[in-house]
């Protein structure tokens, strides 16, 4: 199934801050939770690994990924990661694109993916998968503002630094679960009356 | 005790056709003490899982075994590759393909067997499935039927590729099945030219799995020293397995015994022949110990044989009364990935050519075409004889359009149209001979029961009231009982079946039939048909099938087959015991055969009372004071080739309510009035419309398999496949009618089926009735909440 995203998150620091942090595909990519690159190839290709832990399951995706382009002028980077789960039941790949816009001495990280999940993941997570996905990205937001205020020198940044430092290093099963529930519940009360 | 008295009680004692006998079969179920496959449990017996793809269509790039093999318990890791040197990594299918049993290259169809692991249990053989590891490169998926044939469109079967002559007909493209066509195209096509009123209505009858409780699997038994396969099978056709396991193993079917032990529901589910099988059988031939697969929910629902899938365009012409002229019926029919529709070799569509109903039609014409996309194979009949589910369906339907658009009442154009009393036999233009019924009196009884009129003023009333409210209404033919082997083959073999009946000599019975019971109750109702024949009481009378070693050759349970064939056979068989018995009779009393007659349970000499001997004496004689030249014992066979089909009718009609803010719907009424001819146990009969209306009102509201784009299946656990228990099921009224079928040696038709294939239209027509002033024709299944919630935010009702 394909998920479609599109996600905008307000940038404590300057534009060219964002921009410089994106081209970081080891730092952009420990902002997500639960993945990490685990080789780098070359400038343009990485492997890496995402793990996730739902309620009783683990899925650890392996992968890589691929930057299609890096556009300085636009501030925006190009990429595809495409993974399958270890136990080669289903599979993911993501086509994401993200750029940073000025906002007077601030900034804006957009993101556009296109997320299509096959096999097991798709056939029993299809239901949930529109709020998991909204949830991993909402922490990534999070991780990725942090990172951007990390760079300054004031006690913003040093919080910032705090938080970065002791953020769980996966995907919190519980915690996480309770997340998407709650997004859930929202979204049934939420005024988004399309029909199921 | 009066002479009347006298014959009451022994025809009390013998509980015979017509009694409610209790289900003897239940004392087991109810205690826990049935005896399932997954109860086999033999020495040293292996598991085998399988490997399964996450994607529907791609290429495998290679397969790493060393891992899973590594886990200590397991003992083989088999994939095509291992398979390819005993050429069967690909077999036959049932409609003339073949089928990947692992898949060979290439996957296609989601969750389709790759590799299977033999492991001591099924806990290690579940882990070392995750430790096999498969590469696959993606390739574009075919999901749409209708994209099917277009130019650009992904190929599917490269094994295929070229060779444009299928099983059935030529092939248009890569992807094309069959082709098949009946009736008349040019005169039906000048008909509608001509009419004054035509119709048409395009409808999907969607995917759907039987979905049966107990899943399919098998324990394969080789014993090494002998050369003996036994086969333990959850199979609705074990003489079929038998004969396929020894043409495809190479082992004499002498050498092969198949016992299908009993069988949680098989709805169709559980007449194919499953990569499992074959993986097992072949694990336990090359490892020379007892090997068992047995599937998991998720399993059964995506891989072991779907149903239906048919995208359908019906057409009616007729004159401006209503009164039809001509039927025409397109249809496009998803096969997924290989075509294993289990029909009868030269039906690609199953009886779908029944589809002229219960109405006069003078001509007609039905068209299908098949094609393969990537889900799994299947394509069975679900509680139902061969796409007779669908040709009701459609007939059905577009009669509610013609109604609707002539603004004639739906019951009316029925009336209209029916096939009269004086017409049967009836030939219908597409072949068939209809061998009875009684159309016009079923339908009136109906309508008077549930006061048809008064509804349809409550209707008027709520609909005043902006409330939806719906009547739906169907009348319905079936054809079961498959069938004369001049038309019904399965593999070459003869749709007949057979039943062996031996008398002891202290007149008790033994009986084997070539059909095996899945919850119909056979060894209930054929003690009945015997007890009656021969006047033995059924208590006495012990029925056995499934075990191919002793049971003789049919062709098992499905299609409503059992009582219009087997229970034929156990008929023919007890009279050919009667025949000798009444010869025996005669020499005992020292008259003429002539001068017999039979009464209950004896035969009586023509007034000289107190002259005569029972079947119990009878049977004694039998071994040890038969007429001269006759040899001894009291037994008989019979394999009986059945002169037609059988046609049981009936008249449903549904009363629904739409809740108009949740789109819920209340089924508040629901009529079901059959007529299968000759009832030989009413509390049976009940239980399977019972069960039949059931998984109807499943398939109609709720069940379905959809797939997305990248054609994962969205929906194979029992969290979203529907089946219904009953906190959720209507209530369900009974009614019949007794035309018995004349070329029956009981006269009786087989009902199991038709619950399910007259009730899925019904609950349509009621959906439909009830958003009918609005200007809607037709909606398609299943008629969930949130779609009629939709319906009517579109209406805005």
């Amino acid at each position: 199934m394909q998920v479609d995203l599109d996600k905008e998150f307000a940038l404590p620091g300057s534009a060219s801050q964002g921009w410089k942090f994106l081209q970081d595909i080891k730092g952009v990519a420990s902002c997500m939770p639960g993945a990490e690159i685990t080789e780098v190839i070359d400038a343009n290709n990485y492997k890496g690994s995402v793990k996730a832990k739902v309620g009783p399951a683990t899925m650890a995706f392996a992968g890589t990924i691929v930057i299609q382009s890096l556009d300085a002028d636009k501030r925006e980077l190009h990429l595809i990661g495409k993974g399958q789960d270890s136990k080669g039941t289903s599979s993911a790949t993501m086509d994401l694109t993200a750029w940073v816009v000025k906002d007077g001495d601030k900034s804006v990280l957009h993101g556009k993916a296109a997320v299509i999940v096959t096999g097991k993941a798709a056939s029993l997570g299809g239901r949930m998968m529109v709020q998991v996905a909204d949830q991993i990205l909402n922490q990534f937001g999070k991780n990725f503002i942090n990172n951007i205020a990390a760079m300054g020198e004031d006690t913003a940044a040093e919080a910032a630094r705090e938080e970065l430092a002791t953020q769980p290093k996966e995907l919190n099963g519980f915690g996480f679960a309770w997340s998407v529930f709650l997004g859930w519940l929202k979204s049934l009360f939420g005024g988004d009356k399309k029909a199921p | 005790m009066t002479e009347v008295a006298d014959k009451q009680t022994r025809e009390d004692a013998l509980q015979g056709m017509g009694c409610s006998r209790k289900r003897v079969e239940d004392a087991r179920f109810i205690q826990g003490k049935g005896n399932y496959t997954d109860d086999v449990k033999m020495p040293g017996m292996l598991f085998a899982d399988m490997v399964r793809s996450p994607y529907a269509h791609a290429r495998i790039i290679s397969i790493n075994k060393e891992k899973a093999l590594a886990l200590p318990g397991v003992h083989a890791v088999l994939t095509a590759e291992d398979l390819k040197p005993l050429n069967l990594h690909w077999m036959p299918t049932l409609a003339g393909d073949v089928q990947a049993v692992l898949a060979d290259e290439k996957v296609h169809f989601q969750y389709q067997e790759v590799a299977v692991v033999i492991a001591d249990d099924r806990y290690i053989a579940a882990d070392a499935i995750d430790l096999v590891e498969v590469e696959y490169e993606e390739l574009p998926v075919l999901i749409d039927p209708f994209k099917a044939m277009e130019p650009e469109a992904p190929i599917l079967r490269e094994d295929l590729v070229g060779k444009m002559t299928g099983a059935h007909s030529e092939r248009k493209h890569d992807n094309h099945i069959f082709n098949w066509q009946v009736g008349e195209k040019d005169a039906t096509d000048r008909v509608f030219e001509q009419a004054e009123v035509t119709v048409s209505q395009d409808m999907y009858y969607h995917r759907v799995h039987p979905c049966p409780l107990e899943t399919c699997g098998c324990v394969a038994s080789f014993d090494k020293v002998n050369g003996h396969l036994t086969l333990y099978i959850t199979s609705q056709a074990p003489h079929v397995v038998r004969t396929v396991v020894s043409m495809l193993s190479g082992l004499p079917e002498s050498k092969v015994r198949v016992i299908s032990p009993d069988i949680g529901g098989g709805f169709g589910n559980k007449v194919g022949i499953y990569p499992g099988y074959v993986t097992a059988i072949v694990a336990s031939i090359v490892l020379g110990v007892p090997v068992k697969w047995v599937e998991d929910r998720m399993e059964n629902i995506s891989t072991t044989a779907f149903a239906r899938d048919y995208h359908m365009t019906g057409e009616i012409a007729a004159d401006k009364d209503g009164r039809i002229k001509a039927l025409r019926v397109n249809v496009l029919a998803d096969h997924g990935a290989f075509d294993a529709c289990a029909d009868p070799s030269k039906f690609p569509a199953g009886l779908l050519h029944i589809c002229t109903g219960s109405y006069d039609i003078p001509v007609a014409h039905v068209n299908v075409d098949g094609v393969y996309t990537n889900k799994a194979p299947g394509g069975v009949a679900y509680r139902c004889s061969f796409r007779v589910t669908e040709a009701v369906y459609v007939i059905e339907r577009t009669m509610d359009v013609l109604a609707q658009k002539l603004g004639i009442d739906k019951a009316e154009i029925r009336r209209r149209n029916f096939i009269r009393n004086d017409q049967f036999p009836y030939q219908t233009c597409l072949g068939w001979e209809i061998d009875s019924g009684d159309y016009h009196n079923a339908l009136e009884k109906v309508l008077t029961a549930v006061d048809y009129d008064g509804l349809r003023r409550e209707q008027e009333e709520k609909r005043a009231r902006g409330e939806l409210m719906g009547i739906g209404l169907v009348t319905f033919t079936e054809i079961v009982g498959a069938g004369p082997s001049r038309n019904c083959d399965i593999l070459g073999v003869g749709m007949f079946d057979s039943a062996e009946i031996r008398i002891h000599p202290t007149g008790s019975i033994m009986a084997r039939m070539g059909t095996i019971t899945q919850g119909q109750g056979h060894q209930t109702t054929y003690a009945q048909i015997i007890a009656t024949e021969l006047g033995i009481p059924a208590s006495e009378i012990a029925i056995q099938e499934g075990d191919t070693d002793t049971a003789p050759y049919g062709l098992g349970t499905y299609g409503s087959r059992s009582t219009p064939v087997g229970g034929a056979a156990t008929a023919v068989a007890a009279r050919k015991i009667k025949a000798k018995a009444q010869k025996i009779a005669a020499h005992l009393l020292e008259v003429s055969e002539d001068d017999l007659e039979w009464e209950i349970d004896r035969f009586k000499v023509k007034g000289a009372p107190g002259q005569e001997k029972t079947m119990k004496e009878i049977a004694w004689a039998a071994y040890n004071n038969v007429p001269e030249g006759m040899e001894p014992g009291l037994e008989a066979v019979d394999y009986y080739d059945p002169p037609n089909f059988t046609y049981p009718y009936g008249v449903y009609l549904c009363v629904i309510d739409i809740d108009k803010d949740t789109g819920e719907t209340d089924i508040r009424r629901f009529y079901a009035l059959d007529d299968c001819g000759t009832r030989i146990n009413p509390m049976i009969i009940d239980g399977q419309i019972h069960g039949g209306l059931n998984e109807g009102f499943a398939v109609a509201m709720g069940q379905e398999m959809p797939f997305d784009e990248q054609g994962n299946l969205m929906g194979n656990t029992l969290m979203d496949y529907f089946v219904p228990t009953f906190v959720e099921t209507p209530k369900w009224e009974t009614d019949y009618l007794v035309t018995p079928s004349p070329h029956h040696p009981l006269g009786a038709k087989g009902v199991a089926e038709s619950p399910h294939v007259g009730s899925i239209p019904c609950f349509t027509s009621a959906v439909v009735d009830a958003f009918s002033h609005l200007g809607v024709t037709h909606m398609n299944m299943p008629h969930t909440a949130p779609k009629l919630w939709k319906k009517v935010q579109e209406l805005g009702v």
